[in-house]
């Protein structure tokens, strides 16, 4: 599967889907993602990783630091990995990156430019 | 070989080309008449042409020694056994003895009029005699004041243009403009003298001629050599009849006189039939040189009998000859250096790349925003870099590739012939016709390649080439003109000398870098082996240790790092992790991080308190980074062993014919939370029993969900025999992780 980040919204709340390998080579596609996001200094912000096929450590660290930045900022970040996702989903719990950020079951997300 | 005293493209008639198969009885009457033909006196016919009259005289006396039979007539006088003096008037004698004292070739025409009617008289010198020709001017085509006012114009139209083209194409139709020819064609020829039409300009409903090549016979050296002395040619109507000199020899040497530079010489027979063929009634050429060589002509036609532009137009259209050949070598050369200025700044851009990111200059090449691709004009590019083939765009195959550019390098390096330079490799032809190829560093085998497909030369000549016949000994001109198209297949276009020179360049330079790349990094793993890694194994009474490190084949550092610290309480604390990222940074982060992890436990408070302890460390220093460790601390005594775990993969423990997950005293990544208190679990290592840490290199692989892994290693684990190395050794060869990671594994045993 092509990498690619995506931005996409739920409820009018601005996302980020993650499709792909996230991993050392890719990881600075998020970053950029969601620095682009929080500039726009949003109430909320939601990483969707349900098509994310695989993550390193490089990916998990990513994770963190968007989860710091967006606490720095007042932004509720939320992570979105279902169970069934098991490559992305284990390496979220052995990290236990949920004691950072919430890390919810439900892909909700529906496609589409934020705002549009 | 005939004469061509006209200098249009199809001058002459065709060279028999060489015979299919060889025909000895053939072969000797082309040669016969190519002897002949070399030896036609084509500057010494003997006869003028009938547009005007030539008087060969002495100086300074002026007496008349030769003159054509028409000489009386055209002049309104007879000239025999006079001397100019006594034909001219007295101010025209002046302005001629004035012209004799200056130099000759930059005298301006002089017009008289000895018998009332007026003429141009051109003057030139051969041997000891001056020649005078005398052009009415009645009866002359001009051009008009109009157009000569437009020189100034047509003078910056013609140093505008910054390609070859664009030359050309202004001069054929500013010589069209001022001689009114039906056709002008501008004809380059090239390195053997075959010609091709590169720019015309014609009357609208003639045929083009525009690309058409002519054999190097149609010209031959003879006639080429005289042109690149006399720039310019007229037959104003082909179907002249000549006009004989009288005496046919001159009185004091015994030989005829040399017509060379003479305007009015008369040419060939064969030569008029070959323009009758080609349905041409008048003609004109006028050379076109480069730094004195021969580059090309201006060629023109008519189609509708006898045209004669006046002497000034054709003075002036000679000009326009000379003042392109001025500017041929640097319009040729204005549009080769802007060529060879992109490349070179694609060159510096390549080289930038991997001054930027020399442990990586792969990626440089192939991934980044110029690729070596850009280079220059190629439709595919091989990198070939310690071993690894990257292929971009249009190439063959890459096993071929790694075949075939070895062979190219044996072979020079530059093919525009693929099949014919490299054997057995005629097959590539269409996609790579044309290979550029350089060595990188040397005995590594590294490469960089360019290809260029196949490029169908289609050459359409003025006629097929092989028509001319030899009858009775003599060359007959072409009567065929019908296009003759053939094609030329397996080459590709030619590799410039700048752009050979660039792709050298880059290679001397990467092969440089890489050569640097590899010093540092000899440098640099000697480094981390000192900071990361255990020289060697400490010797714990009662523990038998296996430990194994490989690290990644990628050109990159990873961030694994274990270690073994005896402890004051005679415990031995066993330490493995891994920082998230790659690079040196990760290598810095990871060496810090051992440290103070060493520091930590020699409190001997326990690996939770050390990984406690860590956590803290990583949050307050190292912001933003992560990573994650698994600390078990033995006491080799009695077995016991508590082990904590901050965010690692789960350390396999083999015993009592099994081996399970340590899932326990576990706690998050260190660095994830600013302050976190760990948790460790306590278990016991029997005698036989095994505990086995391994980082993320050894279960990472793309498609296999990771869960996968850790069951694969859990699985070899409890399969394994032997002391903790032969275990970890196996461990390995089981799992066989790809080597885009580090793989770390430790293995500990009571003994």
């Amino acid at each position: 599967m092509q990498f690619a980040v995506d931005r996409a919204s739920v409820n009018g709340r601005p996302g980020l889907r993650v499709r792909g390998e996230l991993d050392i080579a890719t990881v600075p596609r998020l970053a950029e993602g969601v620095a682009a996001e929080l500039a726009a200094r949003p109430r909320s912000l939601v990483i969707d990783l349900t098509d994310t096929v695989f993550m390193d450590s490089a990916g998990a660290r990513e994770l963190a630091r968007a989860a710091k930045q967006s606490a720095a900022a007042g932004v509720a970040l939320q992570v979105v990995c279902p169970r069934e996702n098991k490559p992305v989903r284990l390496v979220i719990d052995l990290l236990e990156l949920h004691r950072l950020v919430p890390v919810v079951e439900v892909a909700g997300l529906t496609g589409g430019e934020v705002g549009s | 070989m005939t004469s061509t005293p006209t200098g249009t493209p199809t001058g002459t008639p065709a060279d028999p080309p060489p015979s299919p198969a060889p025909d000895p009885v053939r072969r000797r009457v082309d040669d016969e008449a190519l002897a002949r033909c070399a030896e036609e006196p084509i500057a010494v016919p003997g006869a003028v042409q009938p547009h005007g009259a030539l008087l060969a005289v002495t100086e300074p006396g002026l007496e008349v020694v030769v003159a054509s039979a028409n000489a009386a007539q055209v002049l309104g006088t007879d000239p025999a056994g006079r001397t100019l003096a006594d034909l001219l008037a007295p101010a025209e004698l002046d302005r001629l003895r004035a012209a004799l004292a200056a130099d000759l070739s930059e005298a301006d025409p002089l017009r008289v009029a000895p018998g009332g009617a007026e003429l141009d008289l051109v003057l030139s010198r051969s041997g000891d005699l001056l020649v005078t020709e005398w052009e009415p001017v009645a009866g002359a085509e001009q051009a008009g004041a109009a157009w000569h006012r437009r020189l100034p114009t047509v003078l910056q139209r013609l140093s505008a243009p910054t390609s070859l083209e664009g030359l050309t194409g202004v001069l054929a139709r500013e010589v069209r403009a001022l001689t009114g020819f039906d056709r002008v064609m501008v004809y380059r020829f090239d390195a053997e003298w075959n010609g091709e039409v590169v720019a015309e300009d014609r009357r609208p409903d003639l045929e083009p001629f525009l690309g058409l090549h002519y054999p190097a016979s149609d010209i031959p050296a003879q006639a080429r050599a005289l042109y690149a002395t006399n720039w310019m040619r007229l037959i104003p109507d082909a179907t002249y009849t000549p006009v004989p000199l009288e005496p046919p020899l001159v009185p004091d040497t015994g030989r005829p006189l040399d017509l060379s530079g003479a305007m009015l010489r008369s040419v060939s027979p064969v030569h008029l039939e070959y323009l009758a063929n080609m349905g041409v009634t008048a003609s004109m050429s006028v050379s076109l040189l480069d730094r004195g060589r021969l580059w090309g002509l201006i060629a023109c036609h008519s189609y509708s009998g006898a045209h004669r532009p006046s002497y000034a137009d054709r003075t002036a259209a000679e000009f326009l000859g000379r003042t392109a050949s001025l500017l041929l070598h640097t319009t040729v050369e204005a549009g080769d250096r802007d060529a060879a200025v992109g490349v070179t700044r694609r060159e510096a851009d390549l080289v930038g790349a991997i001054g930027r990111s020399p442990r990586t200059p792969a990626a440089a090449l192939v991934d980044g925003e110029v690729t070596v691709l850009d280079l220059l004009p190629a439709a595919g590019a091989a990198v070939r870099l310690d071993g690894r083939l990257h292929l971009l765009g249009r190439t063959p195959p890459a096993e071929r590739v790694a075949e075939v550019v070895p062979a190219v390098l044996r072979a020079g390096g530059v093919t525009d012939a693929l099949g014919r330079d490299v054997p057995g490799a005629a097959d590539l032809a269409a996609d790579a016709s044309g290979v550029l190829a350089v060595e990188v560093g040397g005995a590594r085998g590294d490469f960089l390649a360019w290809f260029r497909p196949e490029t169908p030369r289609e050459v359409t000549w003025g006629g097929d080439p092989r028509t001319s016949k030899v009858t009775a000994g003599r060359l007959s001109p072409r009567r065929s003109f019908a296009r003759w198209t053939e094609t030329v297949r397996g080459t590709s276009r030619p590799w410039h000398q700048h752009e050979v020179a660039a792709a050298r360049a880059l290679a001397t330079h990467l092969g440089e870098a890489v050569l640097a790349r590899a010093g540092e990094d000899d440098r640099l793993s000697a480094a981390l082996q000192r900071t990361l890694l255990l020289e060697e194994l400490p010797k714990v009474p009662g523990v038998a240790l296996g430990a194994r490190y490989r690290p990644s084949e990628a050109d990159v550092v990873g961030g694994d790092w274990y270690d073994l610290v005896p402890l004051p309480s005679g415990r031995l604390a066993i330490v493995l992790g891994d920082v998230a990222g790659h690079g040196l940074s990760a290598a810095a982060v990871t060496a810090q991080l051992r440290h103070a992890l060493r520091a930590s436990l020699l409190r001997d408070e326990g690996p939770a308190a050390a990984l406690t302890e860590l956590n803290r460390l990583v949050g307050a220093l190292l912001p933003g980074e992560m990573a994650t460790a698994v600390v078990a601390q033995l006491d080799p005594a009695t077995g016991e062993l508590a082990l904590a775990n901050a965010g690692h993969l789960p350390a396999v423990h083999a015993g009592g014919g099994g081996a399970r997950l340590v899932t326990d005293g576990r706690g998050p990544a260190l660095g994830l939370l600013d302050d976190a208190d760990y948790g460790q679990t306590a278990l016991r290592l029997d005698a036989g029993d095994r505990l086995l840490l391994y980082s993320d290199g050894l279960v990472e692989r793309r498609g296999r969900p990771l869960p996968e892994g850790i069951e694969a290693v859990r699985e070899a684990v409890a399969a394994g025999a032997g002391t903790p190395q032969d275990v970890v050794d196996a461990v390995v060869a089981t799992l066989d992780p790809p080597g885009t990671d580090d793989v770390t594994v430790v293995g500990l045993a009571r003994v």
